[in-house]
């Protein structure tokens, strides 16, 4: 069975449109979405309204969750301060534009969801806003997947899509208790582990333009990172009209974001 | 040459305070750092005296360098300083009359002095804290996962981790370990790398005044990395009063196991 993932939507219409048809193409068996369907982009309601129009299984992501609390103090919902301030403004447009509905749809979705041996979060299982980059150190990366008690973790959030494959991972352990003189020895190993990220259809950070998303095939064990090309100057002139902040526009069309390169990845907020 | 004695869960209970710092005074090679991992204070009215014991070291001891607990963040929360708004984790586990009687056990001018801790210390490569590197109330027992450990480890860049939640003393040592990753994007593949993981510890501190007549604590030598676990029993149930001490030096209550 194939099942397509995606995530980081970001109210991209066109770039959703042409993933789901990339999907169609593939002939993908299920999809599941990753979170981030608002903020940035033009058309936060109509992107909602297609996810569950076609049902499509959903974590909340950082984005989605900000819009139903409210943006609140740790300034970690964004990677860089350049990146806070300009988010401020997409999530002061987003919260002014969103339907109601829409609004109460974000706020019931799960922040994991469970198929067999795979588990989808939107940043980390610990939190979604947890930028699981792959520079990452293997053991902590090793440490994500464990968590879920699933062998393979997809997650999105930053927007670089990529596959880390951790294998034949051990610790040796010893452990000494008060009163108990001998210290226990023990050893710990983990079989395959594998992190995939989703990258983002409607906000690439990879270097170009496209829309990415990932495919699994559960018959051969396969992931195959998808890069789908739409006309993002449609979204882009949407930004500009919709009184967005125009640099939206500007590293849509660029895939890139240099504002967004985390201060400090691993921070994990606190609140 | 620098020994660091390292104690948690003091939870009000000033005679048991007063029996951990004769001990160390007692130490034949000196203490001169001391670290008290939080959960000075439990909803008890005398965690007012352990407050000010704590504020007010002698000359002859060293200074206490404190970092929150549980009971802390409760308190701050209670007064509207916490990082979460509810007392959730307090209600769930003592009832909502806990509330109150956190409340009225603790002085406001005290709250201050809470307010102004660390949530943990990190000294040379040793982090210090109640929980761990994710929460106050995050308890790292023998029994955790070695893979948590290390994230714990790691979130810090940590060598060596002090906790106390679990009230437990125990030495948790990561001796090795090794794990192979690849990374595909969509503009290359790595060829998959063996990371090896450096040692690391954990180190559950013990508890000080949550059992009665009975204290544990830690004592550490940064250089040598020497660990000693220490017990010291005190009060009537051993024939004499903590005040005694001067009287009757070592003898009695340093039982160590
Ligand atoms: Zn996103
Ligand atoms: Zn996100």
């Amino acid at each position: 069975m194939k099942i397509a993932v995606m995530s980081c939507i970001h109210g991209n219409y066109e770039a959703l449109n042409a993933v789901l048809s990339d999907i169609d193409d593939q002939n993908a068996d299920k999809v599941y979405c990753l979170g981030d369907l608002v903020g940035y982009g033009p058309h936060p309601n109509a992107v909602v309204e297609m996810i569950r129009a076609l049902d499509i299984p959903t974590c909340q992501g950082c984005w989605d969750e900000d819009i139903v609390e409210g943006l609140n103090s740790c300034e970690c919902s964004y990677p860089s301060v350049l990146a806070e301030k300009r988010g401020k403004v997409a999530h002061d447009w987003t919260n002014q534009v969103i339907h109601p509905e829409v609004r109460e749809y974000l706020a019931q979705l799960p922040l994991s969801l469970r198929d067999d041996n795979l588990c989808f979060v939107h940043g980390s299982p610990h939190n979604q806003h947890e930028y699981l980059m792959p520079e990452v150190d293997a053991f902590v990366a090793m440490e994500r997947v464990l968590a879920t008690g699933a062998d393979i973790l997809f997650c999105g959030h930053t927007h670089v899509p990529y596959v880390r494959s951790l294998d034949v991972g051990q610790l040796q352990i010893r452990v000494k208790l008060t009163g108990k003189s001998e210290p226990q020895n023990t050893s710990f190993s983990a079989p395959l582990k594998r992190i995939v990220n989703a990258g983002s259809v409607g906000e690439p950070r990879h270097g170009r333009p496209n829309a990415t998303y990932v495919i699994y095939d559960n018959d051969t064990d396969q992931i195959t990172l998808r890069e789908v090309e739409y006309d993002y100057q449609k979204t882009c002139a949407a930004i500009i009209e919709n009184g967005l902040p125009p640099v939206f526009a500007w590293r849509l069309s660029k895939g890139l974001e240099y504002a967004e390169r985390a201060d400090d990845p691993t921070h994990v907020c606190e609140r | 040459m620098t020994n660091w004695a390292i104690l948690s869960g003091i939870e009000g209970n000033l005679a048991a305070y007063e029996a951990v710092l004769a001990d160390i005074k007692r130490q034949r090679q000196p203490i001169e750092e001391l670290y008290i991992l939080g959960d000075a204070i439990a909803a008890i009215p005398e965690s007012t005296n352990v407050i000010q014991r704590i504020r007010s070291p002698r000359p002859d001891e060293p200074v206490p360098q404190v970092c929150q607990g549980w009971w802390e963040e409760q308190l701050l929360i209670l007064h509207g300083l916490g990082r979460t708004g509810e007392p959730t984790e307090l209600i769930e586990r003592y009832g909502i009359e806990m509330v109150k009687t956190l409340w009225d056990a603790i002085p406001r001018e005290m709250v201050e002095w809470v307010r102004s801790l660390d949530f943990g210390l990190f000294e040379l490569d040793c982090l210090l804290i109640h929980g761990s590197s994710v929460d106050v109330g995050d308890e790292l027992t023998p029994d955790t996962p070695a893979i948590q450990m290390l994230d714990r480890l790691m979130r810090m860049d940590a060598n060596m981790l002090f906790c106390g939640r679990s009230g437990l003393t125990f030495q948790y040592e990561i001796q090795q370990g090794s794990v192979t990753s690849s990374i595909t994007t969509l503009d290359q593949v790595t060829t998959p790398q063996a990371i090896l993981v450096k040692p690391r510890q954990v180190i559950g501190v013990g508890n000080i005044g949550r059992i009665p007549g009975q204290a544990t604590y830690t004592l550490y030598n940064p250089y040598t990395n020497h660990i000693e676990f220490r017990t010291v029993r005190y009060g009537s149930g051993k024939g004499f009063q903590p005040l005694k001490d001067k009287l009757f030096p070592p003898l009695n209550n340093r039982l160590m196991t």
